[in-house]
């Protein structure tokens, strides 16, 4: 069982009439890893998620989750899984410790043990001060912590996050992005969907970025970027026209490409750190100054870019 | 099994944190019954099923004074009287339909009655093919002849006694004799036909009526709670967990059927203690005719709820049956003053079986027997509308 993958997805595919929204999508997540589906709105992302909990039966393919197919024993997943869903669903007229008694019923706890969890999980979200309060009441990131909380009750062996902090606050935040890894150190394995880029690189263990229902790309935020050869891009301003400067700058050594984009020069570099002196001393020799250097290491957007022609946020 | 009653705990909470609704459910169907009832003449003084019959006078005579006292003490007849309306008026509103036959007394007519003479009588306006006319014809018949009748025994009397028993005082005797007549049949009625002639027979349409209205209109916030369900995702988190979408059918369900069962029972016991409208008079009956009808009502909601994809048309999807099947049913309008086409059609509206339900018990004075029909017929329709919800619910959610 130890050495079992906590989620194992099976070339997945569901279409909608004539949209297929998943496409043969497969991955693995082991046991208390934090996996995070990158993509943009419409990739594919939820209708995943939506499967991998027995939402909706997939056209074809199979996943694992804990060992519990979702095809045969939507029982057993159910029970090993936890969904903290994007919209916050909870029931506004009811106070936060009705919700989580109403929820913890759902999933089949019930006396002693349901009021032991129920207060647990209002420890854990920080809010058994205020649990008798209509949730209605509650401001957004009180919602999404009692939002997480529900998915807790039952103490999951996997959680899926679809997008939770989506239109919160930096603060509320903050504190989903640590709950996150707090369940990660509890053991737990999270699989995460989100369009934030800067989420995914901070959280996963493992990425895999979808578009248009596919899996374009799996692996670890070190093994993503080297898709892109590892290269800096290095955006530049100086004081004349950029074309003066911009053939002496791409024959300085390391510099692999050079363009200029609104009145930018863009170059990407394998070494940030060993061209740029030679790009100073280059615009020197030609009596250019340099008013603005902006240094980008390569990141998911660039992955992404590379592999769709698209920025992510498009 | 538990998890249902979990659902339906959690669906009631929600419904009594909202005020608003419980008014809604409960103030707004007594307060229709009353005005309904008002309206369909019910709350005893206010009631008058006796015909109207305009009343013109053109005579100042005393005879026509008496005739004009035997005419208001009618049990058939209402005189309806205007000093302002021509005969030309009457005739009008005799077409119109608003009076069932109109009576002009012309000059010298107790002058005439009392020489006994036959040439000047009554001018009665009225269409003489009407039941109504029949009706009207026969009780004039009846009064002028007890007013000939007592002109003519009070003019033998004077003949014999003068002294003793003068004209007048004859007369008088003679006709206040008929109010103690020394034959007298006594007319006795089956039960249910002494409910149709109740002077409560307006309330005992009216009440089942507005009580059927408002547990669909109810069924508004009932559908919003599923409706809302769906749109937080709640339904969907629901269903990431090991409960049945089934449970989750049944949870909501039975929390409609308790809200709306609630819902009867006041009104039932409302209607009997305080409108009279004896529903207790076959407790066994009405009890199964509320339970068809609140199950048939609930299921109907379960589909709104599930069938409606926002607010908005879940409103709509509750207003319409409301209005449709209430107005059909018979809710509003006895389906007995309409045509047996209307009567027809009105019954595939489960209202109308309600109605027909309800009705036999405090209208028509029948027994346990008589609700055995609509009440299968309402619980049908509770099958029918439950497995299309259900249908909805694991149709809609594949989507």
């Amino acid at each position: 069982m130890e050495n079992l993958p906590a989620i194992e997805v099976l070339s997945l595919h569901k279409a909608f009439g004539e949209n297929r929204a998943v496409q043969g999508v497969s991955f693995k997540v082991g046991q208390g890893e934090i996996f995070s589906l990158l993509g943009p709105n419409g990739a594919g992302k939820t209708t995943t998620i939506s499967m991998l909990s027995c939402l909706l039966r997939p056209d074809d393919g199979d996943a694992r989750i804990m060992g519990h197919s979702i095809r045969s024993d939507g029982n057993g997943v159910k029970s090993a899984l936890g969904v903290v869903p994007q919209d916050i669903a909870l029931y506004e007229d009811l106070t936060a410790h009705e919700n989580l008694s109403f929820w913890g019923k759902m999933y089949g706890l019930r006396g002693s043990e349901l009021k032991k969890r129920v207060d647990e999980v209002l420890d854990i979200i920080g809010l058994r001060e205020r649990a008798n309060e209509r949730v209605g009441k509650y401001s957004g990131g009180m919602k999404r912590r009692v939002n997480i909380g529900v998915a807790l009750l039952h103490k999951p062996k996997v959680i899926y996050m679809d997008e939770p902090t989506v239109g919160i606050d930096p603060q509320s935040r903050r504190n989903i992005l640590d709950s996150v890894v707090a369940l990660k150190d509890q053991g737990m394995t999270v699989l995460y969907t989100t369009h934030y880029m800067e989420e995914a690189q901070e959280l996963s263990d493992q990425i895999g970025i979808m578009d248009h229902g596919q899996m374009i790309a799996s692996g670890t935020h070190d093994e993503l970027v080297k898709l892109v050869g590892g290269q800096t891009r290095i955006d530049l301003t100086v004081n004349a026209e950029p074309q003066r400067i911009l053939g002496a700058w791409q024959s300085v050594e390391g510099v692999e490409q050079a363009s200029v984009e609104d009145e930018k020069i863009s170059l990407l570099v394998a070494d940030s750190n060993q061209v740029l002196p030679h790009l100073f001393e280059a615009a020197t020799r030609q009596a250019v100054r340099i008013t603005s250097v902006d240094i980008r290491e390569p990141n998911l957007e660039a992955v992404f870019l590379h592999l769709t022609g698209r920025a992510l946020r498009d | 099994m538990i998890r249902i009653l979990d659902i339906t705990f959690k669906d009631l909470l929600q419904l009594m944190r909202d005020f608003k609704t419980f008014m809604f459910l409960l103030l707004m169907p007594i307060l229709f019954t009353f005005l309904f009832g008002y309206a369909f003449g019910g709350f005893g003084g206010n009631s008058d099923s006796r015909l109207p019959v305009g009343y013109l006078s053109q005579d100042n005579h005393w005879v026509t004074d008496s005739l004009h006292d035997l005419l208001s003490e009618s049990d058939l007849i209402s005189l309806r009287e205007n000093v302002f309306l021509s005969p030309a008026d009457l005739e009008q509103q005799v077409a119109n339909g608003d009076l069932a036959a109109a009576i002009i007394v012309p000059h010298g007519y107790g002058r005439d009655v009392l020489k006994n003479r036959t040439d000047l009588r009554l001018i009665v306006i009225a269409d003489t093919n009407s039941t109504a006319w029949t009706s009207v014809e026969a009780e004039l018949l009846r009064i002028t002849s007890r007013l000939d009748g007592a002109v003519r025994t009070a003019t033998i009397i004077e003949r014999i006694d003068s002294e003793r028993m003068p004209f007048h005082y004859a007369f008088e005797k003679t006709l206040d004799a008929w109010n103690d007549p020394p034959i007298a049949v006594t007319e006795t009625k089956s039960p249910a036909v002494a409910k149709v002639s109740d002077s409560g027979a307006a309330l005992a349409h009216t009440a089942p009526g507005m009580m059927l209205q408002f547990a669909i209109a109810g069924l508004l916030t009932a559908a919003q709670i599923i409706v809302t369900e769906r749109k937080t995702r709640t339904l969907q988190r629901l269903l990431t967990t090991s409960t049945r979408r089934i449970d989750v059918a049944l949870g909501h369900f039975l929390a409609i059927f308790l809200l709306l069962f609630t819902q009867f029972t006041i009104l039932i016991v409302f209607s009997q203690v305080i409108l009279k409208v004896d529903y207790f008079r076959v407790p066994e009956a009405t009890a199964l005719v509320a339970v068809s009808a609140a199950l048939c009502i609930s299921a109907l909601g379960l589909l709104i709820g599930f069938a409606a994809q926002s607010e908005e048309q879940a409103i709509t999807f509750s207003l319409i049956p409301m209005f449709v099947f209430a107005g059909l049913g018979g809710a509003w309008v006895p389906l007995e003053v309409t045509g047996a086409t209307f009567r027809a059609v009105g019954h595939v509206s489960p209202v109308a079986w309600g109605m027909d339900g309800f009705e036999n018990i405090v209208a028509r004075g029948l027994g346990f027997e008589s609700v055995l029909l609509p009440s299968a017929a309402l619980l049908g329709y509770a099958l029918l509308f439950f497995s299309l919800a259900v249908w909805r619910l694991y149709a809609s959610e594949e989507k």
